[in-house]
């Protein structure tokens, strides 16, 4: 751990995305730096269209960048790979697999030296980890949303990743269920801990989950702005945290700070509108 | 526990329906477990009794026009009479059967056959002349009857004809006296052309109203349809008769059994002849018929009898036949649809070849493929290997694989290869990315992506195309088999419409409806598939 290279679980070096011929290119984003220490859980925080999906991708080697790095442990990826699984926002579950073998597929994938009777204990613990115990042989078309994400991240965490990519893993899901299911990933990071980024556009979320929040300015050419510490003591409780002062600020803090580069982000933005000629309807009654 | 048994069983027919296509039962289902009877009513009325009554209307009107229609092959089958010629051709079945079972039926249980057939003989004769000397009553009467209607009819015409003839002739010399009149100055020129005139349509009317009569002579000429009845039931008779006496025909000189018994009687002569035979020449004539007796034998015993084409033989060798084009299609379209949907480049190089070639008639291909195909099959067709092959097997040899079948089994491929292929390259290009995705993260190889994901997701496309192919191939193989004359219904229609005999043209229309129950049931079977591998809780299309 000498080298301050690894010392980072995941590091963003300078990186830069665009979209488009040469000539109209659209900077999704530019000159991204993150570093993420081991075990520590990050929250994006942007807002919708900023290219919070594009930072993802690129995270996770979907998708290359054009100029700068992404680096894991120190080594750059360049392509996608089970060592940093990803939660993906509308779940990505195979229709004609059951839930077992929704897992089972990635567990034979990753781990192919294990025999039959180990796997199948492997995917129970996660199907059990994830609350879907006796869904085993249900499609994901007939589980509801928020069991679909379930399976997604019992997918997920049966590659045991070292890293865990959560793209907007809840936001397809109503306020109860979300509720639910950010105690649960808490709760399972807390059990067996490991780095993970998540994305969200959700401040709560974000301050109730994260050690580090880090904002997303609004694209095009999207960048990391600044980066707050959550210190609140673990494990939080949503009841008593609304009474919780410092998490009211920080929320606050976060909220405004956004705000403030919403704003900041409008003023600046080009005013390409086609120029529309000054005409008034004539008054007909005059005929 | 009976009750929630009762209520899975409801469902589980629901859901049975549903899969099969036969939604329409739907409410029938739910009215009869007393589910919302009135508006399972209200449903069964509009879209059960609905239809009904309109379908049967459809077949009113039918009844109705038909007859008004006279065609060179006489009048149009009405529903009844297609009906009988269902019936007819069952009855051709059924009579093969009993035929076959008689030829190859043997020892105690042929001889109580042949004294039952000899009964049911005497009384089906019996019967017959019955039936004939009715008809023969029937007839009489109907003539007498008809002589006695039409006697003053033919005498009104006579009478006219004698009174036209006359008026005629006294025009023709009122026309010639004029004429002279003109000659000799008295009468103008004028008067004589309207005076020829007014004959020539005079004429005109008479013989319309002759050909009036006439043809309400004829009319009435025609055989009633209580003598017409007769007949049919006498001729039903007469064919019975016939059917048994071939029957005992083939119980006693034609059976199987008996033919072999001959044989082997010869044979024993002839073995006996050659313990007693002295010279050289006697030995070699006795040996020469001991063995063609035991050749003759053993050919008999392995004869089979020789069917005549049934409907039901027809039906069985155009599903075999469109099987094997479509399983032929199958196994081109699949492979090749999925490399164009994983490529692009092979997408555009097949895109010209698809696009022309999707267009062009079965008619074209059964033609190119007789001279293709035909050329494999020189010099001689039947001991080309793949006909001697099938001839081995059970059940296929019964339908006789020729080139014929061959043929029009090529030809269904190849129209019915297009939409399969297409829907399958659809199919797997429109992959949902995000599954893709998951194969990137999971790195999976070429063969797992492709067997794991790429076709699982496109197999409902594919199955969807499979299901036109069908529809398509069973179309094409009726007029395949009808010009390549290859047995099947679309030989059996092309052969009534050759033959024109008097139930032909309602034989041909039975055969059409019998194509069409047989699609939809084809087409049923394939929704069945689709809808057992779509994972979408079946929302294919119907």
């Amino acid at each position: 751990m000498s080298n301050p290279a690894t010392e980072y679980s995941l590091q963003i070096d300078h990186a830069n995305v665009g979209f488009g011929p040469p000539n109209a290119r659209t900077e999704v984003l530019s000159d991204i730096n993150l570093s993420v220490t081991r075990n520590e859980f990050v929250a994006i925080i942007g807002f919708s269209g900023s290219g919070k999906s594009t930072l993802m991708n690129l995270l996770a080697g979907l998708q290359p960048a054009d100029t700068g790095e992404v680096r894991m442990n120190g080594e750059v990826v360049n392509e996608p790979g089970p060592s940093r699984g990803i939660l993906f926002q509308n779940y990505s579950l195979l229709p004609w697999l059951s839930v077992f073998g929704n897992i089972e597929l990635a567990v034979k994938q990753v781990f192919p030296e294990m025999d039959s009777s180990a796997r199948k204990a492997h995917i129970q613990h996660y199907i059990d980890m994830v609350s879907l115990k006796g869904a085993e042989w249900k499609r994901p078309g007939e589980l509801s949303g928020g069991m679909r994400q379930r399976l997604s991240l019992a997918r997920t965490l049966s590659m045991r990743p070292e890293v865990l990519l959560l793209d907007e893993p809840l936001s397809a899901l109503d306020a109860l269920t979300r509720a639910n299911l950010q105690d649960e990933i808490i709760r399972i990071w807390e059990e067996d801990r490991r780095t993970v980024v998540m994305i969200t556009n959700d401040v709560d979320e974000a301050v109730l989950m994260a050690d580090r929040i880090v904002a997303l300015t609004p694209g095009p050419k999207a960048t990391l702005g600044q980066s707050f510490d959550v210190k609140l003591d673990r494990p939080r409780d949503r009841t008593t945290l609304n009474f919780n002062d410092s998490f009211k600020r920080l929320r606050n803090e976060v909220t405004e700070y956004l705000t403030a580069i919403n704003k900041e982000a409008q003023r600046l933005r080009v005013v390409d509108d086609v120029a529309l000629p000054d005409l008034a309807p004539k008054e007909l009654s005059t005929f | 526990m009976s009750e929630s048994k009762l209520e899975r069983f409801k469902y589980g027919l629901l859901k049975a329906v549903d899969v099969s296509g036969f939604k329409v039962l739907d409410p029938l289902i739910r009215l009869i477990f007393r589910e919302e009877p009135r508006k399972q009513s209200i449903n069964i009325l509009k879209f059960m009794i609905t239809p009904i009554v309109f379908v049967l209307c459809c077949f009113w009107v039918w009844n109705v026009v038909a007859p008004r229609h006279k065609t060179n092959s006489g009048e149009v089958p009405k529903p009844a009479q297609v009906w009988d010629a269902a019936i007819t051709n069952q009855i051709l079945h059924t009579r093969e059967n009993e035929k076959e079972e008689d030829f190859e039926i043997s020892g105690q249980a042929r001889l109580a056959r042949i004294e039952n057939l000899k009964g049911r003989l005497e009384s089906a004769t019996e019967r017959s002349k019955q039936l004939k000397a009715d008809l023969e009553d029937i007839q009489t009467q109907a003539t007498l009857e008809q002589q006695k209607q039409l006697a003053p009819l033919t005498a009104k015409a006579e009478a006219l004809k004698t009174a036209n003839n006359e008026a005629q002739q006294s025009r023709a010399s009122a026309a010639k006296t004029m004429s002279a009149q003109v000659a000799s100055g008295k009468a103008q020129v004028d008067e004589l052309l309207t005076l020829l005139r007014e004959s020539n349509s005079l004429k005109e009317s008479e013989k319309d109203a002759e050909q009036n009569l006439k043809d309400e002579l004829k009319l009435l000429s025609e055989k009633p349809s209580v003598v017409q009845q007769a007949q049919v039931a006498s001729n039903a008779a007469a064919n019975e008769v016939q059917h048994l006496k071939k029957r005992l025909d083939y119980l006693t000189t034609g059976n199987r059994s008996v033919k072999v018994e001959k044989a082997v009687v010869t044979t024993t002569a002839a073995l006996k002849k050659l313990d007693v035979a002295k010279t050289s020449a006697q030995i070699l004539s006795a040996a020469k018929s001991v063995v063609s007796g035991e050749e003759k034998a053993n050919r008999i015993s392995e004869q089979s009898y020789p069917r005549r084409e049934t409907i039901w033989f027809q039906v069985q060798r155009s599903l075999f036949t469109v099987f094997i084009g479509f399983i032929m299609a199958a196994c081109v379209a699949i492979p090749v649809g999925i490399m164009c949907g994983l490529n692009k480049i092979v997408m555009a190089c097949l895109t010209p070849i698809i696009s022309i070639f999707k267009p062009v008639s079965p008619v074209v291909w059964l033609l190119i493929f007789q001279i293709v195909v035909g050329a494999f099959f020189l010099p001689d067709p039947n001991s080309y290997w793949l006909f001697e092959f099938c001839d081995a097997l059970p059940f296929i040899k019964d339908l006789g694989v020729n080139p014929a079948l061959i043929f029009s089994a090529c030809t269904v491929a190849m129209c019915a290869v297009w939409p399969a292929l297409v829907n399958t390259a659809l199919g797997v290009s429109s992959i949902d990315q995000d599954h893709l995705n998951v194969a990137r993260v999971l790195k999976l190889g070429l063969w797992a992506r492709l067997f794991k994901i790429v076709i699982p997701s496109a197999l409902p496309l594919v199955f969807a195309g499979l299901r036109i192919s069908l529809g398509v191939g069973w179309m094409v193989l009726i007029a395949a088999e009808a010009l390549s004359s290859s047995s099947g219904l679309g030989k059996y229609v092309w052969d009534e419409y050759q033959n024109g005999a008097s139930q032909s043209f309602a034989n041909i229309i039975f055969a059409c409806f019998l194509v069409g129950i047989i699609g939809f049931f084809l087409d049923r079977l394939m929704i069945l598939l689709q809808r057992s591998v779509s994972f979408d809780d079946g929302t294919a299309v119907v």
